[in-house]
C-alpha cells in the first residue's frame, strides 16, 4: 500500500485525501439480521401461548398431539404431552392454549373429556366416535392467571355459565338420585341434578341441584323437595298408594318441588340455599309443621302398628307427627307405653278460637276434654295414627308434665276398645247361670219325652180310624155305586145317537145342503154371462151393435 | 520467501469483473471499465457483518419449527434436532446423518471455518497459508449443498398438499435456515483469500528482521 501511495503521490501534486468511513454501510446487514432472528425466535414463543397442566384420573382417549383443547366447539388449544404423575395415580396433561385464549385459563375453569357417553337419561358426544375424543374447557369466573387444573371425570351437567339457580338438597338416602337426573315441577322438568356428593361428616348425601332461570321464581322459601324416583307402594294409615313418575324418572330417578298445600310459599331465594330432599310427596306434605310442641301420651294398650312419622290428626285435620315410641320416657314401673309426639300449637289454636291466645291452649283444651286415642287408619295394614279430639264424658284430668314433655291424657279407643267390649260380653257371658239353664233343658227334655209318647197314642188312635175306614169301603153300598155309575154312561151312548146318520140332526143337515148347491148352481149361471158378455152389467142381455152407455141421468 | 513478487507489489490489479490485469493507477479496467482495487474492498468487514447476521439466523434457524405436518394424525411439527431425532429412533439412521450433517453440522462448521479464515486474515494466529487457502475452497464449494433442506421441504409443501388426510406446511424455521446459508455464501464470497498470502508476505518479511 504504501507503494501506491507514494506513486499516487508522485504523480499527482493534489492528493485527494478521502476519510475513511469508520463504519461500512455493511454492517446493517448483521443488525438487520440479529433483529429479524430475535424477532422470529421471540414471536415464535409468544405464539406458542401458555401451557395449562390439567390433571385427569386416566389418559383414555386423550392423544398427545391430537386431542383438542375446545371451547364451545371452538379450538383453543391442542394437548401437547401426557405424563403420568408423580403420585402415578393420575396423568397430567400438557395443553397448550392458543395465545388468544389465555384469557380462558382462570380458577373456576373446568376441563372435561368430551367422548361418547350413554346412560339411562343421555346420551351426549357421539361425534366424537368419527372425530376423537376432545377436552372440553369452560372459563370460570376467577381471576385469570392460573395453569394448574383438575380435570372433571364426567361432564357437568350443566355450564357453570348457564343462567339459573343453584342449589343444594340434602338427603338421608341417595336412592336412585344422580347426577343428570331431572328435577320436576308439576311433571315438567325444570332443572337437574348437577353432582352428588356424600357428605362423610354428617352422612348425608348432598346433590348440587340447577334450575333453570325461567323457573328459579318457582323455588321459594317454602318449597319442599322430594325424591320421586323408581316405583313408590306405600301402605299407611291412608291405605295403599302408587305411584309412579315419568319413564325416564324412573330409569335415571328424578326430585319434584312444590310448595305443600296449606304451605306459605315465601320469598324466592338465591343460590347456595340448602334445602331437605324428602323421601317420598307425603313426607314433604307433612313437613310444612312446624310442630313447636313436644307432648308426651301414654297408651294403656298396644301401640302395635304405629310407626315413627305416624300423623298426629285433630278431628280428622293433621296437626303433628309421632316421634318417639320408647320407653325411656316412661317412668320406673309404669307399663303404659309412651310416645312422643310433635304438634303445631299454632294449628291447634286456629282449631279452638274461643281461647285465648294468652292462657295455655293446650292446658284449656285438655280441661274441656281434650284426649288423644289410637285409631286405626287403614283396616288392611292395620297402621294406626293417634286422634285428637274433645271426648264429651271423659273423666276431668288436667294436663301433667312428664320430664320436659307435656303429658296429654289418652283413652283408649279404636280396636283397644273393640277388644274392651268384648271383654265385657264375654264377661257377661261368663256370669250367666249356664248350669241352671242346663238343668232346665234337662227337664224340658223330660217333657218333651213324655209329649212324644202322648203324640205316639194319638197316632195309634189315628191308624184305628183308617182301619175302620176301610172296613166302610167293603160294605154293599159302596159296592152299588158301580152299578148306578154302568146305567149312567148307558144314557150318555143313547144320546150320542141321535147324532148319528139316522139321527134327525142328520136329516136337517142334509137339507140344508141341498139349498146350498141350487144356490151355487144358479151363481155359476151368473158368471158365465158375465164372462160372455162383461158388458152385461152395464148394458143387460139383450143390447147389441152400439150401445150407449147407460150413464146415470141427472 | 520475502523475494517472490506479487502482482500487488507490482501495482497490477486484477479486474473482479473480467480479470484483465492492469495497473492499479489506471483506476478503471480498460476493457470493462469496472474500477479496479487491489484487494477486494472492506474484504473481512464484510465477511465478518455476513458471518454475525449467519451466525444470528442461525438460532431461529434451529429452533423454530422447520415444517408441520397436519392430518388425521393430527398436528406434528417438527424442528431439524427433533426431525433428526425421530428419524434416529425409527432406525433411519443414513437419513439422520444426513440431515444432521448437512443442516446442523456443514452451516456451523462454514462459520467457525470463515471465522478462523477471518482471524487468520487478521493475524490473530499462525497456520499455513497453504492449508488455510484449501479450507477456504472446501468451504466455499459446501455451501451451496447446505441448500438440501430448503429444498426438500419446498418439494413437500407442494407435492403434500391432500387436504384433510395430510398437509405439509413450512414452518418459520425455513427462512431462517435459507438466510444462514445464503448469507454464509456471502460471507464466503466477500472474503478475499489473497489477503491470507499478503498476511504470510508481511510476516515473512517481519520475521527475519526480527530474528
Amino acid at each position: 500500500m504504501t507503494e501506491g501511495e507514494e506513486e499516487e503521490s508522485t504523480q499527482e501534486p493534489r492528493a485527494v485525501v478521502r476519510r475513511r468511513r469508520r463504519w461500512s454501510s455493511v454492517w446493517v446487514v448483521p443488525a438487520v439480521a440479529l433483529v429479524l432472528a430475535g424477532w422470529l425466535v421471540w414471536k415464535h414463543y409468544h405464539d406458542k401461548g401458555p401451557l395449562a397442566y390439567v390433571r385427569f384420573s386416566t389418559a383414555e382417549s386423550i392423544e398427545a398431539g391430537k386431542t383438542e383443547v375446545r371451547c364451545r366447539s371452538v379450538r383453543v388449544g391442542i394437548v401437547e404431552k401426557i405424563e403420568l404423575a408423580n403420585d402415578l395415580q393420575s396423568v397430567v396433561a400438557e395443553v397448550r392454549i392458543d395465545p388468544d385464549s389465555e384469557g380462558l385459563l382462570r380458577r373456576e375453569s373446568r376441563f372435561w373429556v368430551v367422548k361418547p357417553r350413554v346412560s339411562a337419561s343421555t346420551i351426549s358426544g357421539l361425534g366424537t366416535l368419527i372425530t376423537g375424543a376432545y377436552i372440553e374447557l369452560e372459563p370460570g369466573d376467577g381471576p385469570p392467571p392460573v395453569h394448574h387444573f383438575d380435570g372433571l371425570e364426567e361432564p357437568p351437567v350443566t355450564s357453570a355459565n348457564v343462567p339459573g339457580l343453584r342449589l343444594t338438597l340434602v338427603a338421608e338416602d341417595a336412592g336412585s338420585l344422580t347426577a343428570g337426573s331431572p328435577i320436576y315441577y308439576r311433571g315438567f322438568e325444570v332443572g337437574r341434578v348437577e353432582r352428588r356428593t356424600l357428605d362423610i361428616e354428617n352422612r348425608r348425601i348432598r346433590f348440587d341441584v340447577f334450575i333453570d332461570d325461567n323457573y328459579a321464581d318457582l323455588v321459594r322459601e317454602g318449597t319442599c323437595f322430594w325424591n320421586t324416583s323408581g316405583i313408590d307402594v306405600t301402605a299407611g294409615a291412608d291405605g295403599f298408594k302408587l305411584s309412579t313418575p315419568s319413564f325416564q324418572a324412573m330409569l335415571s330417578g328424578g326430585a319434584s318441588f312444590a310448595v305443600p298445600k296449606g304451605g306459605v310459599p315465601g320469598r324466592p331465594i338465591n343460590d347456595g340455599r340448602v334445602f331437605g330432599l324428602f323421601p317420598d310427596e307425603d313426607a314433604a306434605k307433612k313437613s310444612i309443621f312446624v310442630p313447636d310442641h313436644k307432648c308426651l301420651l301414654f297408651f294403656d294398650q298396644s301401640v302395635r302398628g304405629l310407626t315413627v312419622g305416624a300423623p298426629v290428626e285433630f278431628r280428622g285435620i293433621p296437626l303433628g307427627r309421632v316421634v318417639e315410641i320408647s320407653f325411656e320416657h316412661s317412668p320406673n314401673g309404669d307399663s303404659r307405653v309412651p310416645v312422643v309426639v310433635e304438634i303445631d300449637s299454632d294449628t291447634l289454636t286456629k282449631a279452638v278460637e274461643d281461647i285465648d291466645n294468652g292462657k295455655d291452649v293446650l292446658a284449656e283444651c285438655v280441661r274441656r276434654g281434650l284426649r288423644a286415642t289410637l285409631s286405626t287408619g287403614s283396616l288392611l295394614t292395620g297402621a294406626l295414627y293417634i286422634d285428637l279430639d274433645f271426648v264429651p264424658d271423659a273423666p276431668p284430668a288436667e294436663l301433667t308434665k312428664s320430664g320436659e314433655y307435656d303429658v296429654i291424657p289418652t283413652l283408649s279407643s279404636g280396636l283397644a276398645q273393640l277388644e274392651n267390649k268384648v271383654n265385657a260380653i264375654l264377661a257377661k257371658i261368663e256370669k250367666l247361670p249356664l248350669e241352671e239353664t242346663l238343668n232346665k233343658f234337662g227337664t224340658a227334655a223330660d217333657e218333651i219325652a213324655i209329649t212324644v209318647k202322648e203324640v205316639r197314642s194319638a197316632i195309634d188312635e189315628a191308624e184305628a180310624a183308617l182301619v175302620e175306614a176301610k172296613k166302610l169301603l167293603a160294605r154293599d153300598e159302596t159296592q152299588n155305586i158301580t152299578a148306578e155309575l154302568e146305567a149312567t154312561l148307558k144314557e150318555v151312548r143313547g144320546s150320542v145317537e141321535s147324532l148319528g146318520p139316522n139321527g134327525a140332526v142328520q136329516g136337517d143337515l142334509s137339507r140344508t145342503l141341498d139349498e146350498l148347491r141350487a144356490a151355487l148352481r144358479a151363481f155359476k149361471t151368473l158368471s158365465d154371462s158375465i164372462e160372455e158378455k162383461p158388458n152385461s152389467l152395464l148394458f143387460g142381455r139383450e143390447s147389441s151393435g152400439n150401445s150407449e152407455p147407460k150413464a146415470k141421468r141427472k | 520467501m520475502g523475494e517472490v513478487r506479487t502482482a500487488a507489489s507490482e501495482g497490477l490489479a486484477s479486474c473482479h469483473m473480467c480479470g484483465k490485469v492492469s495497473p492499479v493507477r489506471e483506476g478503471h479496467c480498460p476493457r470493462c471499465h469496472s474500477k479496479l482495487h487491489l484487494r477486494k474492498p472492506h474484504s473481512l468487514e464484510r465477511t465478518w457483518s455476513f458471518l454475525i447476521a449467519a451466525a444470528a439466523f442461525y438460532f431461529p434457524a434451529n429452533l423454530l419449527p422447520m415444517m408441520s405436518v397436519s392430518g388425521l394424525a393430527g398436528n406434528s411439527s417438527d424442528t431439524i434436532l427433533s426431525g433428526v431425532i425421530n428419524f434416529w429412533k425409527k432406525g433411519d439412521f443414513l437419513v439422520a446423518i444426513i440431515i444432521f450433517s448437512a443442516s446442523i453440522m456443514i452451516p456451523i462448521l462454514k462459520m467457525i471455518a470463515l471465522t478462523w479464515l477471518c482471524l487468520a486474515a487478521s493475524g490473530f494466529t499462525s497456520a499455513s497459508p497453504k492449508n488455510l487457502a484449501r479450507l477456504y475452497h472446501v468451504t466455499e464449494f459446501v455451501g451451496r449443498w447446505s441448500m438440501v433442506d430448503v429444498f426438500v421441504v419446498a418439494v413437500l409443501v407442494c407435492l403434500v398438499q391432500l387436504g384433510v388426510i395430510s398437509t405439509v406446511t413450512p414452518g418459520p424455521a425455513i427462512l431462517s435456515f435459507a438466510s444462514v446459508v445464503v448469507l454464509t455464501m456471502f460471507a464466503a464470497m466477500s472474503f478475499d483469500p489473497r489477503l491470507l498470502w499478503d498476511r504470510h508476505v508481511e510476516e515473512a518479511a517481519e520475521s527475519p528482521e526480527t530474528t
